[in-house]
């Protein structure tokens, strides 16, 4: 008897103390939510740094954007989680909030922050808290070259072009091939047009501005696109713009640098362009710009952190941010990359970063949230057919404000 | 205490400390919370601050809306899972030819991850692509149904997948309860002359009870917090936020709008209502089942 007690005590004792293992090797953890092609790329050069250092392990965990936000959240608050975070700048304002991620000012080589685009700095209330290696991240145009012969360049001719693309291909009364798609339940993919007819999601003082004529004016539009001229189907979400663009049953596409690879991969011929000018207002649509990058995390202590900052120093290295653009083709940060036109020359950089310099970046407070809880059910009462756009503008502005408020309690 | 009380406790004390660990200390925490204010802007500095977030959930209009359609939610799917799990258990329980390939083909819908299920069901909701519209239009000549732009639609289309996912474990639970009623039973009751629906009434459905009770109730708690075919089938409580059932409104509040307070409230009157139910349903089958 007396021997399972002390048996039992000892496997008790092992499995409490089991995963503290002090053999001299600092082990880090970096969550992410790349893309599976960046992903390889990021766990192959982790790998290097590991040769080269080889006191350091590195674990890289992917995690889906969303489980990645709400997992950071919660293994924050246990005093636990990851070392370093790799994701999109939106989710730095409530991280930075909330104190789960640390300012890097002092940490980060001065000089080396001085060598990137300044919009790879992310900072919240005068502090930065993630540095980027990438910017962008945005909505361009896309376009199928073998059923366009050029980009449209401005609404009235996307429109055209888009009435001529629509098409009943076997004469069964249904469409078959529709002018243009994007997904239109999430109000992220409203942006464009938003700010195409003047508008935006917040002032100057970071209060929603969503109850505006510009709303109502792009509600109209879109619901223009789908009811009065048909180029657009009367149900679209993100994968089904997507099959029916890989399909090539859609002339035009607005969508992100995350999905050309796919369409690359798929046989796709297709070019990237501006989203095209709004006829009415003479402005060109601002799709939300957002640089990505990494961030430590407050819980990183000890000998972890030095080794975290290290790590970070080595990911935001002119050599790794080359090996992205050469092999994935994303917009560097750095600035002596930036002027590399050579590496620029890439397939669709051009284009996407015609796109980029009329894009608006992507507010960072964490009150966005509230902001795309009150778009999305406005947008969809629209497109449902069940709120007039004017309706839905008031709607939008008076559910962000409570929304805000609750948050904010 | 003798040696082998000794020997019992130290089998119990790591489950013990296991169970304390994840099940009783997260619940006591939450419900701390519940009387807290802690948010985006007091997620460290959180204090305590009375019922005031019980207050809030049960001012909140849209609470009652919510509740009524996930109690509806709960028992059109409990319903369905147990009439058709029970219809072909029985089926399955006869001689039938090919009987273990269908056994194999209708435990399937319980075999496949949750949410491949529910991303292909919503692919088949589409209005101009899915199937199930062209099965109404090419097959049925009705006219297709926008089931996903149409809150009513949304909230059908979520019961009908979350049923094809449930009732192979209603299925599986009565055929071990059938194989388990003695077939003395059927020949006594055949032998005073029972037909098949008096047999079954009689000695099917009482002998079926004990099994079923439990599995209805564990049926209506895993139905009512059933989070992620909602959410996946509605792409989070479209259209317009109007297909949230309680647990997905609780998840939006916490995940997205950062108010762990409120929802920690909300997620206690969640359990209350649960505990409730089982506990009268569980009182409610006892005393039937103990004649007077």
């Amino acid at each position: 008897m007396r021997f399972v007690m002390r048996f039992l005590i000892l496997l008790l004792i092992l499995a409490f103390t089991g995963c503290r293992r002090d053999d001299g090797i600092v082990r880090l953890q970096l969550w992410n939510q790349m893309l599976p092609e960046d992903r390889a790329l990021l766990e192959s050069l982790v790998k290097s740094y590991e040769a080269i250092h080889q006191n350091v392990r590195v674990e890289v965990i992917y995690k889906e954007t969303e489980d990645l936000r709400s997992s950071f959240q919660t293994a924050s608050l246990a005093g636990l989680g990851p070392d370093l975070i790799f994701g999109p700048s939106d989710q730095i304002g409530p991280f930075a909030t909330m104190g789960f991620v640390r300012s890097l000012e002092d940490l980060i080589d001065a000089k080396r922050m001085s060598e990137l685009d300044s919009v790879a700095l992310v900072s919240f209330r005068g502090h930065i808290y993630q540095i980027a290696d990438r910017v962008g991240n945005h909505l361009t145009f896309v376009w199928n070259t073998k059923l366009l012969s050029h980009a449209p360049e401005n609404t009235d001719e996307m429109i055209e072009m888009g009435r001529e693309a629509t098409k009943d291909l076997n004469g069964d009364g249904k469409v078959d091939q529709w002018g243009i798609v994007w997904n239109f339940t999430e109000p992220y993919f409203f942006i464009p047009w938003l700010s195409g007819f003047g508008g935006w999601v917040f002032d100057a003082n970071g209060k929603p501005t969503l109850n505006t004529p510009a709303a109502a004016n792009a509600f109209k539009f879109v619901k223009s696109l789908r009811d009065q001229y048909k180029i657009i189907p009367p149900d679209c979400d993100y994968n089904m713009a997507d099959v029916l663009f890989k399909e090539g049953r859609a002339a035009m596409l607005v969508n992100g640098p995350w999905s050309w690879t796919g369409y690359e991969r798929g046989g796709v011929p297709f070019e990237l362009a501006r989203i095209p000018r709004i006829s009415a207002t003479g402005l060109w649509p601002a799709p939300m710009v957002s640089p990505m990058g990494y961030s430590i995390s407050a819980n990183s202590k000890g000998k972890r952190l030095p080794e975290a900052v290290r790590l970070l120093e080595y990911l935001i290295s002119d050599s790794v941010q080359k090996r992205f653009v050469s092999e994935i083709g994303v917009i560097p940060s750095s600035r002596v990359l930036r002027a590399d036109t050579a590496l620029l020359s890439r397939p669709h950089m051009a284009n996407s970063l015609a796109q980029l310099e009329v894009g608006k970046p992507m507010p960072i407070e964490p009150e966005l949230r509230a902001v795309w809880d009150a778009m999305r059910p406005a947008y969809q009462s629209v497109l449902g057919g069940t709120m007039s756009p004017e309706n839905a503008a008031v709607r939008m502005q008076k559910d962000a404000e409570n929304k805000i408020r609750e948050m904010n309690e | 205490m003798n040696n082998d009380k000794r020997f019992a406790m130290a089998l119990i004390i790591p489950a013990a400390i296991i169970i304390a660990a994840v099940v009783v200390y997260p619940f006591v925490y939450n419900l701390v919370l519940s009387f807290s204010n802690m948010s985006l802007l007091h997620i460290r500095d959180w204090q305590i601050i009375g019922p005031r977030q019980y207050e809030k959930v049960f001012t909140e209009p849209r609470f009652y809306g919510i509740l009524w359609k996930t109690l509806l939610w709960t028992v059109v799917n409990v319903t369905f899972h147990v009439t058709i799990g029970m219809a072909l258990a029985l089926v399955l329980y006869e001689k039938v030819p090919g009987k273990k390939l269908f056994r194999t083909l209708l435990i399937l819908p319980w075999a496949i991850p949750p949410v491949v299920t529910a991303l292909t069901w919503r692919g088949m909701f589409h209005y101009e692509y899915g199937a199930v519209n062209l099965i109404l239009a090419k097959v049925l000549h009705q006219t297709p149904i926008q089931w996903l732009n149409d809150p009513v639609g949304t909230f059908a289309a979520c019961i009908m997948t979350n049923v094809w996912l449930g009732f192979p474990f209603m299925m599986i639970v009565a055929l071990g309860g059938l194989q388990s009623i003695p077939h003395d039973l059927y020949e006594a009751a055949t032998m005073d002359g029972a037909n098949a629906w008096q047999r079954f009434k009689t000695v099917t459905l009482p002998m079926l009870k004990p099994v079923m009770t439990p599995a209805i109730v564990l049926g209506f708690v895993w139905t009512f917090n059933k989070v992620d075919i909602v959410w996946l089938v509605s792409n989070g409580g479209e259209p317009a936020d109007s297909t949230h059932i309680l647990v997905s409104y609780v998840y939006r509040a916490a995940f997205n709008l950062y108010r762990y307070g409120y929802a920690a409230a909300f997620s206690v009157i969640i359990f209350l209502i649960l505990m409730a139910f089982s506990l009268v349903f569980m009182r409610m089958q006892r005393e039937k089942a103990t004649p007077a």
